[in-house]
């Protein structure tokens, strides 16, 4: 894996809340709970599986895989067991492929909050993992979209750049990446940021 | 016609993007030139300068640092 690639994922890893069996090594496993999780092959296929389940009014949430999963991409989704079924024909219907459903081991760790917020005076910036987003306050205009290394890193600053932060389209929706996921939470962070 | 230099080398973004941004609100048309050292923060100034309405109208490339002409 590419130096960059290794940073963000040591990021997003950060944000997410998951560490390496290192970190904790004599942390015991526990039983199983009632929720499982769905592990894909790419991180694209977990930001539309997420966008789409949320659409449908779905209780899931994306976190990072537990240290015994080594397969599959960076990132999980975190669902109620009973909702099996729903999830696999609502992701069926949208053609996305996962790799398995797994019942979760309650040990697997909270999502926990990495954001910087910098006030720049007329600008607010929020960084999350390795991406930043700034925007101009008196406006809510976005002036800024930087970090990452991913490809389309480019495009989802071309797309938000100059747009209103409350009316331009959510990152997720238009970006595949590890990177497109951060920025995803840092634009949810300046909105929950923004001064009412 | 008015003419102004933003020296934002050594500078990471969103700070390159920020004084290009609060100088162009302040001179509205007319002619500026950016310094910047690095090519992310060369790509962020013209998005940031053209959602403004501004162009560029040259850039001067060396080893080290990348001069934009920008113009409205």
């Amino acid at each position: 894996m590419p130096p960059i690639f290794k940073k963000i994922v040591f990021f997003i890893k950060k944000t997410l809340g998951i560490k390496d069996p290192e970190d904790n090594p004599q942390k015991p496993m526990s039983g199983l709970s009632s929720r499982g999780i769905i592990i894909f092959e790419h991180t694209s296929d977990v930001i539309r599986s997420e966008t789409l389940l949320k659409a449908a009014g779905l209780d899931v949430r994306v976190k990072g895989p537990p240290p015994e999963i080594r397969t599959g991409c960076d990132l999980v989704i975190e669902f109620p067991l009973i909702l099996e079924l729903e999830i696999r024909e609502i992701l069926g219907r949208n053609r996305i492929k996962l790799m398995k459903i797994a019942p979760m081991q309650d040990h697997l760790l909270e999502p926990v909050s990495l954001f910087q917020v910098k006030d720049f005076g007329d600008y607010l910036m929020v960084r999350a993992a390795n991406m930043k987003i700034t925007v101009e306050k008196s406006t809510r205009w976005i002036v800024n979209v930087s970090g990452g290394g991913c490809p389309d890193v480019p495009y989802l600053s071309e797309q938000l750049i100059g747009k209103n932060l409350l009316e331009t389209s959510e990152p997720r929706a238009m970006g595949h990446t590890l990177c497109g996921y951060a920025l995803q939470l840092a634009y949810e962070e300046m909105k929950r940021q923004w001064p009412s | 016609m008015t003419e102004s230099i933003v020296d934002a080398r050594g500078l990471s973004c969103p700070q390159p993007v920020l004084l290009s941004l609060s100088l162009i609100k302040k001179q509205k048309t007319g002619e500026l030139t950016v310094i910047v050292d690095s090519q992310v923060s060369k790509e962020n100034v013209l998005r940031a300068a053209q959602s403004e309405g501004w162009n560029l109208s040259k850039a001067e490339e060396s080893r080290t640092e990348c001069r934009l002409f920008l113009k409205k």
